[in-house]
């Protein structure tokens, strides 16, 4: 589904991503791990079409066609879905407007037509149950005064109503309490199905005991140093990361 | 004087003269007129010299001969009109002449009256002077150009306790086609102890293309009197043609518990400069000022408000928000000034504007200016672009660059138009944004 080869992306004179490759196969959950500031968020950022970022070398393809030629729109609209590290609040910008607005064109785009507006009620309000959200934040800017969880929910109600074919969630556990984390796994769990790839960034393991992951990955200094299965996210938060630096130094 | 000064006129302050005189040499007020015209043409036009015009330049509009405006017939579709519905007391003036054919009022209520200006002049001209003259006034260059000139406009007085049912909707039409014209209309509004009233202002030009769109000059003048306790919520919105000079002045004194709400709200014009003055005599006055300005491609559009807190517990709040695009240029000046005497006042004033183009402008200059000692004060001004990462929220949910500017936009104006309490209103303000703001070529 994600074929990302030897990608190298700089923003102003830094240089972050140096030579990364990743395969993401559909089905599969992946989680990619790294210490602060190796590139992870960059990575998905750039996947999701941030400007601001020179690609300077390297592809991504995704489902056959050339990710990075795309505008993000037409990225969300193909089946593209970040959640963001840092969830953006846009005053005045109705949360529900956002929601139909972005249901509507990606619906669109597979020559569907509109939702109509009891069919799309039906879905919110099924969706917030799932994400254990109150309707009121339906009618509130879009993540306007949202507290850090409430945010990170409000991302996965976005993906669970969009329904993306790669979902990308960027440390979307940090900052959510024991109770919400586990709404926030079931939300995703309930997206997992053999046509979908996730992918998770993540600082923690205890994410991973409800979403089990097929691969994880160590992101450092800009490229994957390391890959392995669910064992690997046990094994690094007993041991850090300065032995997967190491090894990959020595050889 | 006279006299003295005809000598030394300029050939344009020349031009005004002509014209006053043969508009108004049997006038049953000339005399009156006369002095206003005097001490007009003693001031002349302001220069960017006067602190007040710094940013505004009147070279374009003092060089202009304008005609005074004539009413012209109009066919006005009754399904199609540019004005907001719904409004059952409507007074409308085309080319700054009331036009009874196109108005409509309801039966007054008690203690309520509505009348045109130029009715009243005609039928008791000493009586509606002496009127006039009691209406509070700032006393500027331009109104006193409108004292002189002014031939119609809208009287609105209410007793105590009394009300209209319904707004008092004035709309001011430019005919298309016309030769250079100016107007000088006029309203009066007289709030009566606890009386309420809600006034909305509409300055419209038909045709507004390159060629339909007649050269034209409004300079209107606005003078409000709210004794204790009345309430006045007033709507105003400027949207008159791309080769249109606005010039409007509003005063208002607001007498012990008296609350005065507007939303000013200005669109069009070549040219547009508003002063909204606003004098809290009475304690437990409040003033609410809320202002949405969208200067695009060589749009000049100024706003000037003076707050005066001048009896205790006085209170004011103050929002102002501007959109510039294009090459639009936009001014606000928002001057909050405490008398001695006026403690515990609280005032509040916050100026946000958005730059859409790297040609566009705004310049915000917050003032404040306290002679009392137990205030409370605070002002705020930023300027900014769209924020990028807003942008790339919205796009990165599947909606289009185009789309989600036109919601950031749109948001930015939010805080403004959402207060907006005539549903009426609100609606049709919506909707003008939507047409401005959305399907626009996105700018490089
Ligand atoms: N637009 C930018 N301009 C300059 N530097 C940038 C930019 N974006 C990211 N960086 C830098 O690149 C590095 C990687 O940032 P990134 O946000 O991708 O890290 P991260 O792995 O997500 O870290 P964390 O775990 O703290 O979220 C950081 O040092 C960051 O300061
Ligand atoms: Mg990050």
């Amino acid at each position: 589904m994600l074929s990302i080869s030897n990608l190298h992306v700089r923003a102003g004179d830094r240089q972050i991503l140096n030579g990364l490759s990743l395969e993401v196969g559909a089905g599969e959950v992946h989680a990619i791990m790294g210490p602060n500031g190796s590139g992870k968020s960059t990575l998905a950022q750039v996947l999701a079409g941030r400007e601001g970022y020179e690609v300077t070398e390297g592809s991504v393809s995704y489902r056959g066609k050339d990710l990075l030629a795309l505008p993000p729109e037409e990225r969300a609209r193909e089946g593209v879905f970040l959640a963001f590290q840092y969830p953006v609040e846009i005053p005045g910008v109705n949360n529900v407007y956002l929601l139909k607005a972005g249901l509507n064109a990606v619906r669109k785009h597979r020559g569907e037509p509109e939702v109509d507006a009891f069919e799309f009620l039906a879905l919110i309000r099924e969706k917030m149950k799932l994400m254990q959200m109150d309707e009121s934040f339906l009618s509130r800017g879009v993540n306007e005064g949202f507290s850090g969880g409430e945010k990170k929910r409000n991302e996965i109600l976005q993906m669970s109503v969009l329904e993306p074919s790669l979902a990308m969630l960027d440390e979307t556990d940090s900052g959510l309490d024991i109770d919400a984390l586990r709404v926030v796994a079931d939300g995703v769990n309930s997206l997992r199905n053999p046509e979908r790839a996730i992918v998770l960034v993540t600082h923690y393991q205890r994410l991973l005991d409800y979403i089990e992951p097929d691969r994880v990955h160590v992101l450092s200094g800009g490229r994957i140093l390391k890959s392995g299965d669910k064992s690997l996210a046990l094994e690094l938060e007993k041991r850090g990361y300065d032995w997967v630096k190491q090894e990959a130094a020595a050889a | 004087m006279s006299a003295a000064t005809a000598g030394t006129l300029s050939p344009k302050l020349e031009r005004y003269r002509e014209l006053f005189e043969k508009r108004f040499a049997s006038d049953a007020l000339i005399e009156h007129r006369r002095d206003a015209f005097n001490q007009f043409i003693q001031a002349g036009f302001p220069t960017p010299r006067d602190e007040a015009w710094k940013y505004t330049n009147l070279r374009r509009l003092e060089s202009r001969d304008f005609a005074v405006a004539e009413s012209a017939p109009v066919g006005i579709d009754p399904g199609q009109h540019p004005w907001i519905s719904c409004t059952a007391n409507r007074l409308v003036f085309i080319n700054g002449h009331w036009s009874p054919a196109l108005s409509s009022m309801m039966p007054q209520p008690p203690g309520a009256t509505v009348l045109s200006l130029g009715e009243w002049l005609k039928h008791e001209p000493e009586r509606a002077q002496a009127y006039l003259s009691n209406s509070p006034s700032a006393q500027t260059v331009f109104e006193r150009l409108n004292a002189a000139f002014a031939e119609d406009g809208v009287v609105i007085d209410l007793a105590a306790d009394a009300m209209f049912d319904e707004p008092v909707h004035v709309v001011h039409l430019w005919t298309a086609g016309l030769q250079s014209s100016m107007s000088h209309p006029r309203i009066i509004v007289r709030a009566g102890r606890n009386s309420r009233l809600t006034l909305i202002e509409q300055y419209l030009g038909l045709g507004d293309s390159a060629l339909g769109c007649s050269e034209v000059f409004t300079n209107s003048v606005v003078g409000v009197e709210l004794q204790n306790g009345a309430q006045m919520e007033h709507y105003r919105l400027q949207q008159e043609g791309s080769r249109t000079f606005h010039i409007g002045q509003i005063s208002v004194r607001a007498q012990e518990h008296a609350r005065y709400a507007i939303h000013d709200l200005a669109f069009g014009g070549l040219l547009s400069r508003l002063n909204l003055t606003i004098q809290l005599q009475g304690s437990g006055s409040h003033a609410e000022l809320k202002g949405l300005f969208t200067p695009d491609n060589s749009q000049h559009i100024d706003t000037q408000t003076r707050i005066e807190h001048i009896a205790p517990h006085t209170t004011s709040e103050e929002d102002y928000r501007g959109i510039a695009e294009g090459r639009g240029r936009g001014v606000f000046n928002g001057k909050v000034f405490v008398h001695q005497g006026a403690q515990k006042t609280d005032a509040r004033q916050s100026s946000r504007n958005l730059l859409l183009s790297p040609t566009a402008e705004i310049d915000t200059k917050p003032e404040l200016e306290i002679y009392a000692n137990d205030v409370k004060c605070s002002h705020g001004a930023t300027t900014g672009q769209l924020d990028t990462t807003a942008l790339f929220y919205l796009r990165s949910r599947g909606i289009s660059e185009n789309d989600a500017r036109t919601m950031l936009i749109q948001a930015f104006a939010q805080s403004i138009v959402s207060s907006i309490r005539s549903p009426e209103v609100r609606g049709y303000v919506e909707t003008l944004l939507k047409g401005r703001f959305s399907l626009r070529q996105v700018n490089p």
